[in-house]
């Protein structure tokens, strides 16, 4: 990757960033290709998305409230990818912490409001950071890498949860698989009437906030940059690599247990089998967009929940389903990933444009 | 006429790296040319272009007097060249019969067979006297062994030019010997040999002809050995006079700082260390000789705290360290790793995060757990300016340095702290000649401060330069312990490879 | 079929026939995936996108399947759909260096965007496509009459594919010279290239061919198991594909063996579904076992020595 390649208006973006840019762009492209297919205007369509959703402010928030969930998958992959650990097991953990959450939030009565809130967000951070933890301790004590156990770790947890709130969690006489209720001093609180758009949102920004700050400012994120970097001077130099790597996992599996949680105790009230559309995998396109940065994972996430609540009206007014958006984060992936693929094609651009240039010798 | 010649070779990497300036070089048939240099001279770039690994920018290339093309080592391959390079292309899960057929297999169509290629081999390894089982794994060969596989895979093809690229540098004398008696009978049998090296020595002994490069140029080419010398060569090579066994012997030894007794590892896979015991004073230097994969690696872990076994038993002024590397670093037992992009250097992190690394956990770089950023960036600018690194700011990436600049980061890393002992390992491996002279200064400069220092390294010179004491590791284990005058460096090197010291041996030169 | 019943009169030779021909049909789209995962990995590049090409062949060969009213075309595009979106894990990984993790997701999250997005766009349901054309069981009754081997006669196109794609398979690798170069530049790419052989080209093919293979595995679900595409068929079958690909010894007959052993697990499931154990459970037990293999039955056995890396290193 070149570095400091984008320049606009004087001051210079990180280059990481103008991939990012790019990658997204590039995505769009690719997706309204595949609009021309189903015989809708691409140009319209994306003006529904974004225009349409950006211009009322009940849809602003729909789209704040479809981001608050990816901020939170997208900064559990994006810590874990740090120091270089592939935690794919998003949806689970968020699964298990939603559950945590839905249990706590509605058999434990007699707490106010604020601590009961606290206390079932606590549950299902733990209940995330505990399977995090087990995946840590497969991948430091038995060498196996957690790419694969977190994805079965995933399978597993979705079989346990559904078994709960189809079988002994499921409340008397009620029809769909689900569990009690939560007590209305676990909810949390709508910043905005009639929407989705709750507290949740606030504490993924302080999340991030805390993480920023762990990453930049204490020797601990040092420690963890470094590991992420190169984990063999790490450990030459005396860093504990295995301390580094489980603390880091479990942080991502908290994460994403709060993810859950708050999905339980805001929008649902209580643990559904549907409870993520996939949120966890989601976290991947997220991180990747915003350059695995916690404070850029809130922007890249608001990019992807403008999308969703975009896709919604999209969805009901054509034949364009809301799947549309999964294609353009896969797309983004595809992209992100492949920097050299983006700088080939910036420099066909350029030599399009710019025969003169190209003509000379690049010594 | 010239069998190859390579004429006006042109090639740069980047910007600010010109790896070869207008380069000839040629060689007849039936010459064996060493091409020398320090390292990063161009040698092995200049026999890559030969051999199609690497596009020359400029320049053209003559086979028999005919301009020719090559673009991939397979042109080469097919005109008669072959390289063996440095680090071994070999298959350790496959056998030695299927590492050398490979892409030139027998069999009918797109049947594999083997037995033919088997008969060929097996008639090779007789022909050359190799001594190899061609069903044996590579990975249980030994290094001279390797070599050899390497060197019946150009057989096989009939390559009539080889180019070596250091090859005796990681052979035992004894098998340098096994490998110049082959190289005789290729020679007499009309082969041409290109050997790549730095070793004077060498050199002298085994060429017909003498080309040096320094910095990219073509120095000197076509010297005859007899008209030259060591010291001859080696101004050529480094482009001034230099003093090649100058010697600081230590002023004033102290008490004993650090010991290893009985250490013992075994990991299962060959890699061993047998009851090792050392121990190094203060204000002396302790020089550890071998060929590399003797034991030296497990040693250096050792001693840094990678291995805490129940085997290893480490005391730095009396107190017992056997728990991490944090343990050691924080007992005052400074490590110049002997590996420094993968062991020392943190290319994607900061100059000045790089020279914290290791003791970042404590003060001043670290208050409450929090990074102190002005301390960090005073102390680092302040290294900077002390060891001469050349880098515009502490907040370049590590990685954009040269090796020896990122050499002098690792030492300003180590030597700053208060130390009582400093583990080195190849402190001058890959760093050009004037940072070499530098960083020398300041391990005897650290040595005289008191601090007691044990440096490994595969350079015999180097050991021999700086070591008040010589101890030699032969497969694990300390088989000769001497002062540097008491030896010679051919007895140095017959210890090295297991050998004693008989009355019979003479000693080579 | 009966509810309940008593444990110890469970385990009558029905069942355990039962379970035998379950084990077999639950193996084929195992065995299939996993013998793409084989060429992957012994030509050199992880088999991460195994998963994503599976889903690809199960939803594309049906599509074919619908458009066109024959089956043999829908396995046809099964397979030309596994390639195509092998190629993007090839062209990101081999060609332009990408971390094969991530480009190996990349093609999961593609093929599990587009699968549900183009179900939608198609046939305007939910998750499940109307049943096409596909291949049903032999029934042949001069199979049946052989003894001990009437079982056969239960099994379709696929079962039979399975065993000759591993025959051909074995002898691919150990009795041809392609073959021969292909495990050299899985096990070391920079050696095979000073030797001229095109990395590249023996990457990609080992990349196409494990497409083509785990889109035929799809397609084993969607139009051999089933007549048509659930969202969600492929239940990560792909991903446990990577473990069996270890568990045998990156070699086609432990592909084989190692998917009969898994699918047993698989069938396990399946049958015991009508006993008293809740069936998500049942379902979790593959992917538990799985778990288990992976942590602590893989240590000794390794994979080639070049696997993601490049001819210059």
């Amino acid at each position: 990757m070149r570095s400091s390649r984008f320049v606009p208006y004087g001051f210079a973006i990180p280059a990481k960033y103008g991939y990012s840019a790019s990658a997204l762009l590039l995505s769009l492209v690719c997706v309204a290709i595949i609009i021309l297919f189903t015989g809708y205007s691409p140009l319209e369509i994306y003006q529904l998305i974004f225009i349409h959703t950006l211009n009322n402010k009940s849809r602003i928030f729909l789209a704040l409230s479809q981001a608050t969930p990816l901020i939170f998958t997208g900064m559990a992959f994006a810590i874990a990818y740090r120091v270089k650990i592939i935690n794919l097991g998003g949806e689970g953990q968020l699964h298990i912490g939603g559950m945590a959450a839905a249990v706590i939030g509605a058999y434990v009565t007699g707490l106010g409001h604020v601590s009961h809130v606290f206390l079932s967000l606590a549950a299902g951070a733990l209940a995330g950071a505990f399977v995090a933890f087990l995946i840590g301790i497969i991948k430091n004590k038995l060498g196996t890498s957690e790419v694969i156990t977190s994805i079965l770790f995933n399978s597993i947890i979705v079989y346990f949860t559904s078994f709960l709130c189809n079988g002994p969690l499921k409340p008397a006489g009620s029809a769909t698989a689900q569990t009690k209720a939560v007590q209305a001093t676990a909810r949390l609180t709508k910043l905005v009437a009639k929407s989705q758009f709750t507290t949740a949102f606030i504490i993924a920004i302080g999340i991030a906030v805390l993480l920023y700050f762990l990453l930049n400012r204490t020797t601990l994120g040092y420690e963890m940059k470094a590991v992420g970097h190169n984990a063999v001077a790490s450990q030459v130099q005396g860093i504990n690599v295995s301390r580094v790597y489980l603390f880091t996992i479990m942080i991502s599996g908290a994460i994403a247990g709060l993810c859950g949680a708050i999905l339980v105790l805001g929008v649902n009230g209580r643990y559904v089998e549907d409870l993520s559309l996939n949120y966890g995998f989601a976290g991947l396109s997220v991180a990747a967009l915003a350059s695995y940065e916690p404070l850029a994972t809130i922007v890249s996430a608001i990019v992807f929940g403008i999308l969703k609540a975009g896709s919604f009206a999209v969805d009901r007014t054509t034949s364009i389903p809301v799947e549309l958006v999964s294609v353009v984060q896969a797309f983004v992936v595809v992209f992100i990933a492949a920097p050299r693929m983006i700088d080939r094609l910036f420099d066909l651009v350029r030599s399009i444009f710019d025969l003169k240039k190209w003509r000379t010798k690049r010594i | 006429m010239s069998l190859v010649a390579m004429r006006n070779i042109c090639k740069q990497f980047s910007q600010s790296i010109i790896a070869l300036d207008g380069v000839d070089f040629s060689i007849d048939r039936g010459e064996v040319i060493s091409l020398l240099g320090e390292n990063g001279a161009g040698k092995t770039t200049l026999m890559k272009i030969l051999f199609g690994m690497v596009k020359a920018d400029q320049g053209e290339i003559f086979f028999n007097g005919e301009p020719v093309l090559i673009d991939k080592p397979l042109t080469a391959i097919r005109m008669g060249i072959y390289m063996v390079h440095q680090h071994f292309m070999l298959i350790p899960a496959m056998s030695v019969l299927e590492n050398i057929i490979i892409g030139n297999e027998s069999g009918t169509g797109p049947l594999l067979d083997l037995r033919e290629a088997r008969r060929t081999v097996v008639q090779l390894i007789r022909e050359y006297n190799f001594d190899i089982d061609v069903d044996a794994l590579v990975r249980n060969l030994s290094v001279g062994q390797c070599q050899r596989v390497e060197l019946l895979k150009a057989l096989y093809r009939r390559a009539d030019i080889l180019i070596l690229d250091e090859p005796t540098a990681v052979l035992t004398p004894y098998e340098v010997t096994d490998l110049f008696r082959a190289l005789e009978i290729f020679r007499r049998e009309g082969k041409s040999i290109i050997i790549i090296t730095h070793k004077l020595k060498e050199t002298l002994h085994i060429a017909d002809k003498i080309s040096v490069l320094r910095n990219g140029t073509m120095v000197k080419h076509g010297i005859i050995p007899a008209e030259t010398s060591a010291i001859e060569l080696s101004s050529l090579m480094v482009g001034r006079s230099v003093n090649l066994d100058r010697r600081r012997p230590a002023k004033s030894i102290g008490d004993v700082c650090l010991t290893a007794r009985n250490i013992t590892v075994d990991h299962g896979n060959g890699n061993t260390l047998k009851d090792i015991s050392l121990s190094v004073r203060k204000g002396e230097i302790l020089g550890i000789a071998g060929v590399e994969g003797n034991g030296q690696s497990l040693l250096l872990k050792a001693l840094v705290g990678l291995e805490t076994g129940p085997g290893v038993n480490i005391t730095v002024n009396g107190k017992k360290l056997r728990k991490s590397p944090k343990q050691f670093l924080n007992s005052g037992v400074g490590h110049i790793p002997e590996d420094r992009t993968i062991m020392g250097i943190i290319g994607e992190m900061s100059i000045k995060d790089n020279i914290i690394l290791g003791y970042h956990r404590s003060r001043p770089f670290c208050k409450h757990g929090m990074r102190d950023e002005k301390e960090i960036d005073r102390y680092s600018r302040d290294a900077i300016e002390e060891f001469a690194i050349k880098a515009d700011s502490g907040n370049m990436k590590a990685g954009a340095l040269s090796g020896g600049n990122q050499q002098k980061v690792m030492l300003a890393r180590t030597f700053s702290q208060p130390l009582h002992v400093l583990i080195v390992a190849q402190p001058t491996r890959g760093v050009d000649v004037g940072s070499v002279e530098y960083i020398h200064n300041q391990i005897i400069g650290l040595r005289d401060s008191g601090v007691a220092i044990l440096l490994v390294s595969a350079d015999l010179d180097e050991i021999y330069t700086l070591s008040d004491r010589i101890s030699v590791i032969y497969e694990g284990e300390i088989v000769a312990e001497c002062l540097p005058g008491e030896l010679t460096k051919a007895q140095l090197g017959l210890l090295m490879t297991g050998n004693s010291l008989t009355p019979v041996e003479t000693g080579r030169d | 079929m009966e509810n309940k019943k008593n444990m110890t009169t469970f385990f009558t030779q029905d069942v355990f026939y039962a379970i035998f021909l379950a084990t077999l049909r639950m193996a084929v789209p195992l065995a299939l995936v996993t013998l793409g995962a084989t060429f992957s990995v012994l030509c050199g590049v992880s088999e991460l996108g195994c998963e994503g090409m599976m889903i690809a062949g199960a939803f594309f060969g049906v599509l074919a399947s619908y458009l066109s009213g024959s089956r043999w075309l829908g396995v046809f595009f099964a397979m030309l759909a596994g390639i195509v979106f092998a190629m993007v894990h090839g062209l990101m990984h081999v060609v332009y260096k990408v971390n094969h993790t991530i480009s190996g997701m990349a093609v999961n999250l593609l093929a599990s965007a587009f699968a549900p997005l183009l179900v939608k766009l198609v046939w305007n349901t939910n998750s499940i496509t109307p049943t096409v054309d596909s291949f049903k069981t032999y029934e042949h009754t001069a199979l049946k009459r052989i003894p001990g081997l009437s079982f056969l006669s239960e099994m379709n196109i696929f079962f039979f594919a399975v065993l000759a794609l591993v025959c051909i398979s074995w002898f691919y690798f150990f009795k041809t010279k392609r073959g021969f170069r292909m495990r050299s530049v899985g096990e070391n790419p920079q050696a095979a290239n000073t030797l001229g052989i095109n990395v590249i080209g023996y990457k990609l093919a080992g990349v196409a061919i494990c497409g083509a293979l785990s889109g035929l595995g799809g397609a084993s679900l969607s139009l051999g198991q089933l007549s048509q595409y659930v969202d969600g068929m492929t239940a990560g079958r792909g991903y446990i594909a990577m473990v069996i690909n270890a568990f045998g010894h990156y070699r086609p007959l432990g592909s084989l063996l190692g998917a009969l052993f898994f699918g047993f697990f698989d069938a396990l499931q399946l049958v015991l579904q009508s006993s008293a154990i809740p069936s998500q459970f049942l379902m979790m037990l593959p992917y538990v076992v799985t778990l288990l293999i992976v942590s602590f039955g893989l240590k000794r056995i390794k994979q080639p020595a070049g696997v993601g890396k490049h001819h210059d290193n």
